[in-house]
């Protein structure tokens, strides 16, 4: 019974077919929303859908000097890890997976994907996909000291309330906290961290103005360029589920609390509110910013996202 | 760091997208607008002064000797057309007109092709001349 | 059923790739203006791609230049089946007023069967969107004889 349950999480509900179907929902939205604000009618929702199933239905071209399992397999390791990640999500009170230290789980797996980018690229043999993994790299030293950052701050936050000041790293006691004491949007100390977390989605999902190891009119897609077919349908639906993921963790660590109690209003709920992050910190950015040159995104979010997110650490250590 | 565009992506979100639905909605070209070509053959004089003008050479014409007269084509591949207009302004008849048209996707290049036909009757014979001094003039043909 | 759903997706998504074999950039010009606010082909599904890896329908430009013959040959080779390919302009159906030049090596159907060809020097960004929706019915035909 154990085994059916575990099952069902990993296949269906909070795993593979409910992140692929709200991811790409997601995305729809994004590019829904990026047209609208540029003045166009855009595609329709399902967009992702169709471009997902036309994907399956090309052929598959593996290069004469591509390392063939390699190149096959990689998207598929991103994908595994992406549908882990989505098992230890909490969606208010609904937690599929709880450890005594998600945050920190997470933080890996979430670098799995990024990673099995950078093998897929390399396994290609394409001098393209060699610049856009150095590139992916760069965008991974970019991001993860500020993310770290913004996870230890609300750690910090949590543990002074509830586990006698020290850092905790499990998600389902932040929701316990936002539960007992409101939402943590709504601390000011913790403002900043939530903006920096706001700076840090785009880029992980490597949308506009931080998409340098994807940069398609610059260097043909990065780490993509030798991909067709289904391996490429898998690497979009990564990203599809990328997008859900990021935005679903900013909901639980910054928008959650109680829930209504009902569980199926609590998932949509938090589909909702992931979808108003997407809007948020993806659309409108991707509608106004161009793309940034590499060694400026590595000044940026060494810079402000940083410096926010310590601003917000450096307050909750001293117990505001 | 500034975002000058952020006003307005958030004013054009609600707006009316300025989108044209095309497909769905024919749009008239507008006027001077130099598409496809048409061709008035019973207004052609057969000068050949289009053929002389055109730059990339996508005019041709037959000729057909028949009975009444000679038997003239044009055949415009549009497919080789630069529709600079120059065979239309040259023409000193009007043979020739660019029209508004633009509709010329097409997956049968044969179907990029206007022609026209039509008879240019050889003048009337003038009645024969007595010939005075046949063995001269077929010695300077000669020569 | 999902081959069905696959048939469906691939008229409402083909992806474009944009070849440029010696054009004179009118015609890269009005490719450019069908994906902008004014023409909007994303809403039909339409999407630029930078490789030619992820293409469904290739648009040709340009009478083939002897320097970009070889590109031209081993991009389209790089195209996963079924593909389209669309000749923008008259340059490469018949390389128009570069045509007896030495540096040309057009026109394009001598290397690979042109499918649907939008005349115009250059062409409507309308015209071009005639012609892709022409693209994607004979797309459609292609996978169907795939399998």
């Amino acid at each position: 019974m154990v085994v059916l349950s575990y099952l069902f999480y990993v296949l269906v509900f909070p795993g593979l077919l409910f992140s692929t179907i709200v991811g790409l929902i997601l995305s729809g939205i994004d590019r829904k929303v990026v047209a609208r604000m540029q003045k166009r009618i855009g595609p329709p929702i399902i967009q992702p859908f169709y471009d997902f199933f036309k994907l399956l239905g090309k052929e598959t071209i593996v290069p004469r000097t591509a390392s063939r399992k390699t190149f096959l397999y990689a998207p598929v390791i991103g994908l595994l890890a992406l549908v882990t990640v989505a098992l230890f999500i909490p969606m208010f009170k609904f937690t599929a997976i709880s450890t005594v230290a998600d945050i920190i789980v997470i933080i890996y797996l979430l670098t799995i994907p990024a990673v099995a980018l950078i093998i897929g690229g390399a396994a290609s043999g394409s001098p393209y996909a060699g610049v856009g993994i150095s590139r992916e790299m760069v965008a991974i030293i970019s991001y993860e000291l500020p993310l770290v950052i913004v996870l230890l701050t609300i750690g910090k936050k949590v543990g002074m309330a509830l586990n006698n000041g020290a850092i905790t790293f499990s998600l389902s006691q932040i929701v316990n906290y936002q539960a007992q004491y409101g939402p943590m949007i709504t601390k000011w100390s913790l403002i900043p961290a939530a903006i920096a977390l706001l700076l840090i989605i785009p880029i992980k999902v490597g949308s506009v103005p931080f998409d340098i190891a994807e940069a398609e009119t610059e260097i043909c897609e990065g780490p993509l360029v030798e991909y067709s077919g289904v391996p490429l349908a898998i690497f979009k639906l990564n990203h599809a589920i990328k997008m859900f993921i990021m935005t679903s963790l900013f909901v639980t660590l910054f928008l959650s609390g109680k829930g209504t109690g009902i569980l199926i209003v609590d998932i949509l709920l938090q589909v909702i509110l992931s979808a108003i992050v997407v809007i948020v910190s993806i659309s409108t950015l991707k509608a106004i910013t161009a793309r940034l040159k590499v060694e400026q995104v590595l000044k940026f979010f060494w810079t402000y996202p940083t410096a926010l997110a310590l601003l917000s650490l450096i307050l909750v250590w001293m117990g505001f | 760091m500034k975002f000058p565009y952020l006003k307005e992506a958030i004013k054009s979100a609600f707006k009316k997208p300025s989108t044209e639905p095309y497909p769905k909605v024919n749009k008239e070209a507008p006027e001077g607008y130099r598409g496809k070509i048409k061709y008035y053959p019973e207004k052609c004089v057969n000068c050949g002064l289009c053929i002389r003008v055109c730059a990339p050479g996508c005019i041709t014409r037959t000729i057909e000797k028949v009975e009444e007269g000679d038997k003239v084509t044009f055949t415009f591949y549009q497919g080789q057309c630069t529709f600079c207009s120059l065979c239309a302004d040259f023409c000193p008849r009007g043979a020739i007109e660019l029209t508004k048209d633009y509709h010329l996707a097409v997956t049968d290049p044969k179907d990029l092709i206007v022609s026209g036909t039509f008879i240019k009757k050889a003048p009337p014979k003038p009645p024969v001349q007595p010939q005075n001094q046949p063995a001269a003039k077929n010695q300077e043909s000669n020569a | 059923m999902l081959k069905e759903l696959i048939a469906k997706s691939f008229e409402k998504s083909p992806w474009l790739f944009h070849l440029n074999t010696g054009s004179c950039n009118g015609c890269d010009i009005e490719i450019v203006s069908v994906i902008t606010p004014r023409y909007d082909a994303e809403r039909m599904g339409f999407k630029l791609t930078g490789t030619p890896r992820h293409a469904d329908i290739v648009l040709v430009t340009g009478p083939i230049t002897s320097q970009s013959k070889d590109r031209l040959i081993r991009t389209l080779a790089q195209v996963p089946d079924p593909k389209v390919v669309v000749a923008i302009g008259s340059c490469p159906r018949s390389t128009n007023v570069f045509n007896g030049s030495y540096s040309v090596e057009g026109p394009l159907d001598k290397y690979v069967p042109i499918d649907v060809s939008v005349a115009g020097c250059p062409p409507k960004p309308e015209a071009i969107i005639d012609g892709l929706a022409k693209a994607i019915e004979i797309l459609k035909e292609k996978r169907r004889a795939m399998k």
